[in-house]
This record gives structure tokens, sequence and C-alpha cells, in this order.
């Protein structure tokens, strides 16, 4: 596979996670021109339907602890593509791209996510174990 | 003067006589008890059985069919609306909705249903086809025991639906839909919406779906549109409780919200 089909396929997958999304609901809550890279340590995973979150206690530039909740996909979606209850767990350091909420709430949807040396994507090919 | 325990009885006796009187007249016809040749006759069928998901990123994936959506901008693509109806398309979208009702958790009934991001399961019975739809947890059934439609149905979110087999294709003509149904994102339906879904193998683990909305009130022509699904054997139908953990909403104004109180 070269690099040029590879990234078309990038292209694709982005277009998924996408219409992945909106199936539920829209992304009017969401500021989709910006992306805000948050790092912290999580505090809660909810793998739950119709959407999982991650709870992530950031510390502010004034030294104080804010409770973000970063909305990604649905455990029946991510679950066929490599992720777990267990993907992500109280107490890791993560850093989370997120599309930020609107009006300056501390919370976004899910982009990508680094725990340690693993990286989360919110797609992938599904899997036929399941 | 009879005691209330007359009337109570006499009461349970009419509604019993109805029931009775209304499965004689077809209208919601009896199945015989399925043979040991009704259960064979199956595997003469197609095999739909299994898990499947619709396709994404390929012309005729997702996307295609409508439904409610959320995409609340241009017109649903293929829909050629009469002015009443594009009138009332317009009035939807005067206020700018934000977002759709499934964003409460409500299902979005057909079409739509039929194009999530999410599996289905087809299961074959004497008489029946089943579709059991793990987004929002839905189902339909699909009656091939050679009932005819109801000339009256109620309005269902899904409709009431019957099939038929044509050689290898089978064809399911569905009426009588919710009000809280749409064609598509913000397009209303009539009462005289009818489908017409004509399911088939293309190959052994790949089904297609061409979809055909047909509306004398609504749309000048009908519409048709193709999906195209993938079957994966080792896959089973998961739990999607909605309500679980619905973090979203969408107000009586059309404004979307989220609540992220932990």
């Amino acid at each position: 596979m070269n690099i040029r089909r590879f990234g078309g396929l990038v292209i694709v997958a982005l277009a998924m996670a996408g219409a992945t999304l909106s199936a539920h609901h829209s992304f009017a809550a969401f500021d989709m021109t910006k992306e805000q890279t948050i790092t912290g340590v999580v505090s809660r995973f909810d793998w739950t339907n119709p959407h999982t979150f991650i709870w992530v206690d950031v510390t502010n530039e004034k030294g104080m602890t804010e409770s973000w909740a970063i909305e990604g996909m649905s455990p029946n979606y991510l679950g066929r593509r490599g992720w777990s209850k267990n993907s992500v767990k109280p107490g890791d350091k993560i850093t989370i791209s997120i599309r930020p909420l609107k009006e300056g709430k501390t919370g976004g949807m899910f982009i990508r996510a680094q725990v340690g040396d693993r990286v989360l994507m919110p797609t992938g090919t599904p899997t036929d174990e399941r | 003067m009879p005691s209330w325990r007359t009337i109570g009885s006499t009461a349970l006796v009419v509604v019993l006589a109805t029931t009775a009187a209304g499965i004689a007249e077809g209208q919601t016809p009896a199945r015989s008890a399925p043979t040991a040749a009704d259960w064979a006759a199956l595997a003469k069928l197609p095999d739909f059985t299994g898990v499947w998901e619709v396709g994404f990123g390929a012309p005729g994936g997702r996307g295609a069919g409508g439904g409610r959506g959320n995409r609340v901008g241009g017109p649903p693509a293929g829909t050629q609306l009469t002015p009443a109806y594009a009138e009332k398309r317009r009035a939807r979208l005067a206020n700018a909705p934000e977002d759709s009702q499934a964003a409460n958790c409500l299902p979005p009934g057909m079409p739509g249903i039929m194009g999530q991001p999410y599996p289905m399961e087809f299961l074959l019975t004497p008489g029946l086809v089943t579709i059991v739809i793990e987004a929002y947890t839905q189902v339909r059934h699909i009656y091939t025991d050679g009932r005819p439609l109801p000339d009256d149905p109620d309005p269902k979110f899904h409709g009431t639906s019957i099939g038929h087999w044509e050689g290898d294709t089978l064809v399911v003509d569905t009426v009588g839909f919710s009000p809280q149904t749409d064609i598509a994102a913000n397009t209303p339906h009539s009462e005289k919406m009818k489908i017409v879904e004509r399911f088939r193998l293309a190959d052994p683990d790949t089904m297609t779906i061409e979809t055909t909305v047909t509306d004398p009130e609504a749309l000048t022509a009908p519409w048709v549109s193709n999906r195209t699904l993938r079957r994966h054997r080792a896959w089973t139908i998961a739990e999607y409780i909605c309500e679980e953990n619905n973090r979203n909403s969408v107000d009586a104004n059309g404004k979307a919200g989220i609540n992220i109180k932990k």
C-alpha cells in the first residue's frame, strides 16, 4: 500500500467517524472548526450507550483542577474496532485531541488520544472476532 | 339495574367477542402452526441469516435512504418535493433546528432506521422475516405468510410490512407511518407514503437493498436509493439502550444541548 492510498483511507476513516457520531446527534454543541489538546488524569471512563465519556482531571493555568468530559463513540462501535471497557482506566495519564464544546465549557468530542505508548483512534477496520 | 359485577362480565364478553370477530374477518390472520415442510422450505431461500452492517464510504452506503438524520443543511439528495411539502420543509428549517429528536433517544423510524451505523440481524422463520436492529434496540416484522396490507393501518414508526419472494429477491411493501418519522431529515411525509424495499444477495456476504419511497402528496417522483451491507458471521447484536447515559438533548425550539455534569 503506498502512502497516497493510505492517505485516502485515512480521509475515508475520518469521514466515517463523523458520520457515526451524527447518527445519534448533530455536531451543534461542538466547535468543529477547532482542535484542542488537553492533558490530565482519567477520573472515570463511561463505557456506555449512546456514547462513551472519558472524564479527565486537568490542571488549568491557575493551578486549579477542572473536570473535562470527552464524548466518544458508542461501546458497540468501538468494541468492534479494538476498544474495550479497559482501554482507558482511572489514574491513566492521557492526552486527548478534541473538538471543544462551544461556550467555553470543559468538554469536547473525541478525536484521538495517547495513553502511555498507546494511541487510541475512534475508527479502524471492524474485527470479525466479536 | 345491573350490578357492577354484571356490567364487568358483560364488558369482558363484548371485548372477547370483538377480538374473535376481528380474527374471523381476517384483520389479524392467525398463523397456522408451522410444519416440518415449512421449516424445510426456508432452506431453499437465499441465506439472509446473520449480522449485517451498512457499508461506509462506498456509493450507496450509509447516507442513502434518508431518515431523520441530523444533516440540517441541504435538501436530502434525490428527493423531489411537491410545492406543499417543500413549504413544510422550509417551515421546519425556518428556526434552524440544531438537531433531531434522535438526540433525545427517539428512534428515527422508517426509512432512517435502515441506515444507521450499527448492524442488523436477519431472522427467517415460516411466514416471517424479522430484522433486529441494534441502533435504539429496534425490530421490524415483515410478514411473508400471504396476508394483505391493512386498508387503514395504524401509524407506526416502522409502518406495517408484508413481503414476498421474487426469485432470489425479498420484496417488502410497507405502509402506515407515524407522523413523527420523516422521509429524510426535516422532510415530512403524508399518510400516503409507501416504501418498497428489494433485498438480495450480490455475493455470499454482500446484501443490497434498493429502497423506493413514493408519496403522492409529498414527492413528485419516486425516490430510489441503494445501500450495500456486509455480513459479519462472527458478530452478535449488542445491547443499545439509548437512555443508559444519554447526555445529549434537543429542546422544543431545536436547540441542542449536552450535559457534562459528572
